[in-house]
């Protein structure tokens, strides 16, 4: 636990170092939420609701959505797989933190100092343009937190599925840009889901993406009815069982392929 | 003279690197493809989402599709072609001093620098952005004269020319900074999002500065207008569509100016 933690601070720290690029983030994350909240709002014309959202919610949608970019590394990245083509994995095998949670330190680390630089800095920046809608209750906060969490352990997930891809091609780019696509448009981050026409949010359900984004927004927003709500938890919960078994068992089977060359 | 043998060069250096990326063909052209798939997701999430709202801003979902298969088409392609501009690869040069080696040797330093990588998988998003051009085309079915006819690849060269000028200006300005800066993005991949909707659906703080600093209006949405014979939601004066070789002009003559300036004053940082 506490080599864990040592991880988790170590990458904090990486992170808080490169300043200017944390702040030329925070600004491109903003330009392209204001011409995304743009778009929306010029969609919405004349109509109040939208499929049970109106244009703040999805103006909030926006806001968020857009902050969570770098909190949830909604792009995706090749880090992990990298380290099995260039060889440097051999020395992430051999410290005593098991290889998934070692990769889940640095990331959370990574990722907590996101959460405050481009998330909390995000929604005040982007306040000052748009208004935007707050829970009022404690218990919608508390409920939003908890799938928020839940949604990043399955981001986090889902990219070290594809990243273990490396154990067995030695050049993931491209099948992972795509892969990290879909992710985008089925988790509702392209569009909210609920925007999008029916068929195609019933579809992205029978996929763990919703769960990675769209989820904790409505529940921010108080869409979900309560028994919606159980629903959109336990399909969070189901596919981070899912993930995570198969990250374990491609682990386990890519590990024996594994090949490093010396030198 | 100098100039032919420039290109000769220049074909030289690209050809090599046309050869190398598709020596494995499955894999390249699975690499295209999938590129393909992946830049259609945007426009592909924008169509869904028109099942609901029908039109944006009085725009239908074809001629959102010219819109976005112009713009998409002329980055795609000053994407593969300026690849080594590109603010990605060639922060690493600066960095690592290769490009020192470059101005040790007896050829143009831009020419080598846009000899230095061409990325053939962008291929696959020109093709999409062709794609979705050619159905903005089918299904608005532009009443062609044919000054539309000449107008319509003028306007796209200067669309590659707009853009090629922005990813020189930002790779030089990591003269100064090493490293890359990120918020380059916002004229590029984000100019290249702002042109693919009718632009009047923007604030108008910012409507003002890319009209009046950075001319993207006159660049795609004002072409577009007239392609499509749609009014002019802003009263521009009659002869705003035909500004846009004015613009490519400009920002390649400000983007070799401030080029040639970063050259001039550029250090090694000694690695």
């Amino acid at each position: 636990m506490q080599a864990f933690l040592k991880i988790v601070g170590i990458s904090a720290r990486q992170q808080m170092t490169y300043r200017t690029a944390l702040v030329a983030g925070l600004f491109t994350n903003l330009f392209f939420g204001i011409l995304r909240a743009s778009l929306l709002i010029a969609l919405y014309q004349g109509e109040t609701s939208v499929n049970g959202m109106d244009v703040g919610g999805a103006i909030t949608y926006v806001a968020l959505s857009q902050a969570m970019i770098a909190y949830l590394t909604i792009f995706g990245n090749t880090e992990m797989g990298r380290t099995v083509s260039d060889g440097s994995i051999a020395s992430d095998l051999i410290k005593p933190v098991h290889f998934i949670l070692l990769w889940l330190g640095r990331d959370l680390g990574r990722s907590l100092v996101n959460f405050v630089v481009r998330g909390l800095f995000f929604i005040g920046l982007f306040s000052l343009f748009y208004s935007l809608y707050f829970p009022t209750g404690v218990g919608r906060w508390f409920l939003f937190v908890i799938s928020l969490i839940f949604s990043w352990l399955l981001n986090f997930f889902w990219r070290m599925l594809v990243n273990l891809g490396a154990f067995w091609s030695p050049d993931i780019q491209g099948f992972a840009r795509l892969a990290f696509g879909f992710s985008q448009l089925f988790s509702g981050f392209v569009l909210p889901l609920r925007l999008l026409p029916d068929w195609f949010s019933r579809l992205s359900n029978w996929t763990p993406f919703p769960g990675m984004m769209n989820h904790p927004m409505e529940i921010y927003l108080g869409i979900y009815s309560p028994s919606q709500l159980l629903g959109a938890f336990g399909h969070q919960l189901v596919w981070l069982f899912i993930l995570v078994f198969l990250c374990l068992v491609l682990f386990r089977l890519g590990i024996r392929r594994l090949v490093i060359q010396g030198g | 003279m100098i100039v032919i043998y420039s290109i000769k060069i220049l074909w030289l250096l690209l050809k090599t690197q046309i050869r190398s990326q598709t020596q494995y063909r499955l894999s390249f052209l699975a690499d295209v493809f999938t590129t393909a798939i992946f830049s259609s997701i945007y426009f592909l999430a924008f169509a869904l989402i028109l099942q609901r709202f029908e039109t944006v801003a009085g725009w239908t979902l074809g001629e959102i599709a010219f819109l976005v298969g112009m713009t998409e088409t002329s980055f795609a392609f000053m994407d593969l072609l300026f690849s080594g501009f590109d603010p990605d690869s060639f922060s690493p040069m600066v960095r690592m001093g290769s490009l020192d080696q470059f101005m040790v040797r007896p050829v143009s330093l831009t020419i080598q620098v846009l000899g230095s990588r061409l990325i053939l998988r962008r291929l696959g998003r020109v093709l999409e952005g062709l794609a979705v051009l050619a159905f903005g085309i089918v299904t608005t079915q532009p009443d062609w004269t044919w000054l539309k006819t000449f107008y319509l690849p003028v306007v796209l060269v200067c669309q590659v020319i707009c853009m090629g000028s922005i990813f020189m200006m930002g790779s030089t300005i990591t003269f100064w900074t090493v490293e890359r800066i990120e918020a380059v993005n916002i004229l590029t991949y984000g100019g290249n999002e702002l042109m693919s909707y009718p632009m009047n659906i923007y604030p108008r703080w910012l409507l003002f500065i890319f009209t009046y600093f950075v001319p993207f209006i006159f660049v795609n949405f004002y072409p577009t207008l007239y392609f499509l014979d749609k009014p002019d939601p802003l009263n521009f004066p009659v002869f705003a569509p035909f500004l846009t070789p004015l613009v490519a002009i400009g920002m390649a003559l400000a983007a070799y100016w401030f080029w040639g300036y970063g050259l001039r004053h550029y250090q090694s940082t000694g690695t």
